[in-house]
């Protein structure tokens, strides 16, 4: 990868100790994060928090499957997310689209649409592997390994394809927007 | 108590019985279902709702594609005694008209573009019936007719993961059906 120089370098240290996330939770296995986030696992011990709005945050989970009126409202809010910014995919809905595989509304693999900078296993996956994951992806960042918001820069015209090609249009119509 | 309330409701079954013509067919102890011609079914609903039967659990609908007809059915629950009544009629599957009942339950607005977003029946008098629910910019059959192919939808509309891995082929060699020759498998 690029040669990053020693300020990125310590931004990363730090960037990686204080992490603000945002749950978008899209499917059941959100339901993992309320233990992940309570006194016997408490992820906050690692330096993560909640956070209730995109443009403040630097994680964006994405707890299992995305319908394709969802994944719209998740486009507008990664690309309202600043730099630099993560996203992980829960469970293996967002891996291969898991028993959702043949539905006519939910996505197959996220990876597509989003740079994924990491998938946990999983349906769904265990507290334990949440907290795994967090702990890989600050190592990720800390070596300068999470670069998606970069891939996704760099690679815009490919993302925006693949989303035109499933959406056909990402931007929102709904009576609540117009 | 539980027998004026067994009374009254057998009442109510008997007198629709006789002033709708409808089919009962008894479910659960406290469940029935009543079977109508189109043309009785608004009055029918109107008619259980004055005796009690004031909440429309919901509307929805069933595609008997053989018989090519669907069967709308309207849940009604009364609060009062907690029996559930399913009142239910047959509509002609290549022409899906019915009437709205979005006046006697303005919820029903929802029920009603819901299951003509998913099986395409129209409502007569409910002109917000074609706005799109949960499915944006669907031009394809309605997905929960019987004749929609969800898998072959999503092929078409969204890629899968390509794996390279042969799965049956690493199964033979776990079960040494097949001697390895391509090295370590989990490689
Ligand atoms: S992977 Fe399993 S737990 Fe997660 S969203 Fe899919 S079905 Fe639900």
């Amino acid at each position: 990868m690029d040669e990053r120089s020693v300020w990125e370098k310590i931004a990363d240290q730090l960037r990686s100790r204080s992490m603000w996330m945002l749950h978008y939770c899209t499917g059941c296995g959100a339901v993992e994060l309320p233990p992940s986030m309570t006194s016997r696992f408490d992820m906050e011990r690692l330096g993560m928090g909640p956070m209730a709005t995109p443009r403040q945050a630097d994680i964006l989970l994405i707890t299992g499957y995305l319908s394709v009126k969802t994944l719209r409202r998740v486009i507008y809010t990664y690309e309202k997310m600043a730099d630099p910014k993560y996203v992980i995919g829960f469970g293996s809905c967002t891996i291969n689209g898991g028993i959702y595989f043949d539905s006519y509304s939910t996505i197959n693999r996220l990876d597509y649409y989003l740079p994924v900078d990491l998938y946990i296993a999983g349906c769904m996956p265990r507290p334990e592997a949440i907290l795994n994951a967090f702990n890989t992806l600050m190592e990720m960042i800390r070596k300068g390994e999470a670069n998606g918001w970069k891939r996704y820069k760099e690679n815009y015209e490919w993302y925006k394809q693949n989303q035109l090609r499933s959406l056909g249009e990402v931007i929102v119509h709904d009576e609540f927007h117009e | 108590m539980t027998n004026s309330m067994n009374n009254n409701v057998a009442e109510i079954l008997e007198k629709a019985k006789k002033l709708f013509d409808v089919r009962v067919e008894d479910i659960a102890e406290r469940q029935h279902k009543l079977i109508a011609e189109n043309d009785k079914t608004i009055p029918l609903l109107a008619f259980l709702k004055e005796s009690g039967y004031s909440h429309l659990s919901i509307l929805t609908c069933i595609d008997w594609i053989e018989e090519k007809r669907f069967e709308l059915v309207y849940i009604l629950f009364n609060w009062s005694n907690g029996v559930t009544l399913l009142v239910s009629t047959f509509i002609d599957r290549d022409k899906p008209v019915f009437y709205t009942v979005k006046d006697m339950w303005p919820t029903a607005e929802y029920y009603e573009r819901d299951v003509h977003e998913f099986f395409g029946v129209e409502f007569e008098g409910n002109e917000r019936c074609r706005l799109p629910l949960f499915l944006e910019l669907w031009n394809d059959l309605p997905p929960l007719r019987k004749d929609f192919d969800p898998l072959k939808f999503s092929k078409e509309h969204f890629p899968d993961r390509e794996y390279e891995k042969d799965a049956i082929h690493e199964a033979k060699i776990i079960r040494a059906d097949l001697e390895d020759t391509r090295g370590d498998i989990n490689g």
